[in-house]
């Protein structure tokens, strides 16, 4: 990432946080916690002037669960089974970069096949992922049947979790050594017929919101993210390639088996909430091309996990790694520090939601209609349990 | 009193229960519609009846000044209003209700009242989603009402008379004289602007719950929201009948007003499960400039 300057507030932003309440001419405005508008546990404090929103600011504080902390007083396979609530719609990153750290810092090696199951878990939970987002991204513009397609779209995807893992949410299937289990008998089929039945979606959805004249109408234009503030802000996924910053850590720093599956780094140029849409309703196919390739590439037999030393007694020898990969949101990383005893130093988690959903979310919102609040939050793609560790 | 007064009560009250019904199962109906367009299985049909029942059995401690108590009974006023003055059935002496010589107008200022009424009761709430609904309410009403009024005129014109009964008798004689085929113009603008009348997508931003307020409902609850749900059966309904007489030929049987009026209104479902909705600048936007322009269109049809 360059040294690119900090932008200023806008000179919007900065009346926005001098005005007078007692002038009559603003009005305060909580959206959320509680609230269909918005994406989790958070509220925005919002001030508007008529229609306007003059200033936005992010409460987030109402998940804090202290997990990082949690962790430091656990062993390291104690912690496997609370990474993964770290980020409720897509915990299967938080389980891999876990893992990967553990692993890099033990020097364990992962059987070749537990890399391809990895895998293929990673780009079924992006897929469940994106199937949700699409019903949000959908729904805050009023069109709910989208929502509801994509929702129960991507409860076909976690049955094939359910199958897979023996849970829906939480899989835990992702662990240090390897993976838990191995593949039920049939499953290659039913995945693809799950396949199948979503992309027959995608085509419904591309008819219905790409080509809808109202969401166009909504969603073009609102919250453009200029591109000088990729960088100064911290913004990755497909919040900066809509923004035409070609950058996707499956390619620039490639993990598990990304060197050798094919797919592209979708980017748009309009870098607004309609190509944000577009650039991860792209990525969806995507995912199910890599989720089909995987299938058809994966070695059909081998170990699936390494043996690990006694977990009750298991000391990881001092360092310190930080592993990194492409979530759905954008870069997610995980930070751990090992002091050599049984117990992790430090465990630090870089989810993207804390940069979009805060800072993103207070600077871009600053002159948008409060109609569009919950428009705009979703096209950013937060998750505000992964700002909370 | 007179015995035919008393007989004109007691089939206006007919009528009214027929409407009401009318409207609460046409109301299930859209939701399970919707519902299986969305994949589910959605309600049941007499789930609309539960619930006024239970809202209606509700008391509340809460005071906000008379003006608030009096925004649902303004609203029902309304809707019960606007459906007593719109002859049901064409032709019949039991659902003709109190039509007279210059109803439209009646109607046509019935329709708002409601709202405006609830305007004024959801303001003294005091909560700000109220104001706010309350404000994106009243805004996109001014703006539906120049299409829906530039319509209705085109038809006062067109058949020279402000009475609904009258207007439903030129369209007799044939389907090609409804004014759905004599000025096609004033039905379409009429159409759209009773899209924005229902509130629903495109035009539901009154209120949207994702798009931060839910409107005036927001504060109305218990039995004040059971007055609500009653009015929004009746007042579905009679604009959905005074649609079919007023461009599709009316009714001669309560069958004929069912299909019609269910057919008018599976245009307002279908676009609204197809479509997000405006903003609210948008939606005025939109009402100023494509119904606006259809509906003159219509009313130099008339005028030709």
């Amino acid at each position: 990432m360059t040294n690119a300057p900090i932008i200023p507030l806008t000179d919007n932003h900065q009346a926005g946080r001098r005005v007078d309440l007692s002038s009559g001419k603003y009005l305060k405005l909580w959206q959320g916690p509680q609230h269909p508008g918005i994406t989790g546990n958070m509220s925005l404090e919002l001030t508007v002037s008529g229609d306007e929103i003059v200033d936005l600011r992010t409460h987030v504080g109402y998940l804090h669960r202290g997990f990082e902390k949690l962790m430091e007083r656990r062993t390291y396979i104690q912690n496997f089974p609370i990474v993964c609530r770290i980020c409720v719609p897509e915990p299967d990153f938080n389980e891999y970069l876990y893992a990967a750290t553990v692993e890099e810092l033990a020097g364990i090696r992962v059987p070749e096949r537990a890399n391809w199951l990895r895998n293929l878990t990673l780009e079924m939970a992006r897929l469940a992922s994106f199937l949700q987002w699409i019903g949000g991204q959908t729904g805050a513009f009023g069109m709910g049947v989208i929502g509801q397609w994509g929702i129960t779209h991507r409860d076909y995807v976690l049955d094939l979790f359910e199958e897979l893992s023996g849970g829906r949410i939480y899989h835990m299937y992702i662990i240090p050594g390897g993976v838990r289990g191995e593949l039920p008998e049939g499953f290659e089929e039913r995945a693809r017929a799950v396949l199948d039945k979503v992309e027959n979606l995608l085509g419904d959805i591309e008819r219905a919101m790409f080509h809808n004249a109202v969401f166009k109408d909504r969603a073009k234009g609102l919250g453009v993210i200029p591109r000088e503030m990729i960088d100064s802000y911290g913004i990755t996924g497909p919040n900066a390639r809509a923004a035409g910053v070609a950058r996707d850590v499956r390619k620039d720093q490639p993990y598990l088996l990304y060197d050798q599956l094919d797919f592209d780094v979708v980017t748009a140029s309009g870098s607004d909430t309609y190509d944000r849409a577009w650039v991860r309703f792209q990525e969806i196919h995507q995912s199910l091309s890599l989720i089909r390739q995987m299938l058809t590439r994966m070695p059909k037999s081998g170990p699936i996990h390494t043996q690990l030393p006694n977990p009750l007694h298991w000391k990881i020898p001092a360092g310190q790694t930080y592993r990194r990969a492409e979530c759905t949101r954008g870069e997610y990383g995980y930070y751990l520090v090992s002091d050599g005893s049984g117990y992790p130093r430090r465990v630090y988690v870089r989810g993207p939601s804390y940069t979009h959903a805060v800072a993103l979310m207070e600077s871009m919102a600053v002159g948008a209609n409060i109609a569009d609040v919950a428009g705009l939050m979703v096209s950013f793609h937060t998750y505000p349990p992964e700002i909370e560790r | 009193m007179e015995t035919s007064l008393v007989l004109k009560i007691a089939y206006a009250a007919l009528s009214l229960f027929i409407a009401f019904n009318y409207g609460i199962l046409l109301g299930a109906t859209t939701y399970r519609i919707r519902a299986r367009v969305q994949g589910r299985l959605g309600i049941r049909l007499y789930q609309p009846y539960l619930d006024i029942i239970k809202n209606n059995a509700k008391r509340t401690s809460i005071s906000h000044g008379i003006m608030f108590y009096l925004g649902p009974i303004f609203r029902i006023t309304g809707g019960v209003g606007t459906f007593l003055f719109i002859p049901m059935i064409y032709g019949s002496v039991v659902f003709s209700n109190f039509s007279f010589a210059g109803d439209v107008l009646l109607v046509l200022y019935f329709i708002f009242f409601g709202q405006l009424g609830m305007a004024l009761g959801a303001g003294e709430g005091g909560h700000p989603y109220s104001a706010i609904g309350v404000s994106r309410g009243l805004a996109q009403m001014t703006a539906f009402e120049v299409p829906f009024t530039l319509a209705i005129i085109a038809l006062a014109v067109q058949h020279n008379t402000l009475s609904i009964t009258e207007i439903i008798a030129a369209q007799q004689g044939g389907i090609l004289n409804w004014s759905l085929f004599t000025n096609p113009a004033a039905t379409a603008a009429a159409l759209i602007a009773f899209l924005g009348m229902n509130m629903g997508n495109p035009f539901s931003v009154v209120t949207a719950p994702q798009e931060i307020p839910i409107g005036p409902p927001v504060e109305y609850h218990s039995n004040y929201l059971g007055l609500l749900q009653t009015n929004r059966s009746i007042f579905n309904s009679a604009k959905l009948i005074l649609f079919m007489n007023l461009f599709f030929g009316g009714a001669t049987n309560l069958i004929v007003m069912i299909i019609k009026t269910f057919l008018i209104y599976m245009i307002t479902v279908i676009i609204g499960v197809a479509f997000p909705r405006f903003r609210v600048e948008q939606s005025i936007r939109f009402f100023l400039v494509v119904p606006t322009l259809i509906g003159l269109v219509g009313l130099v049809i008339a005028l030709w």
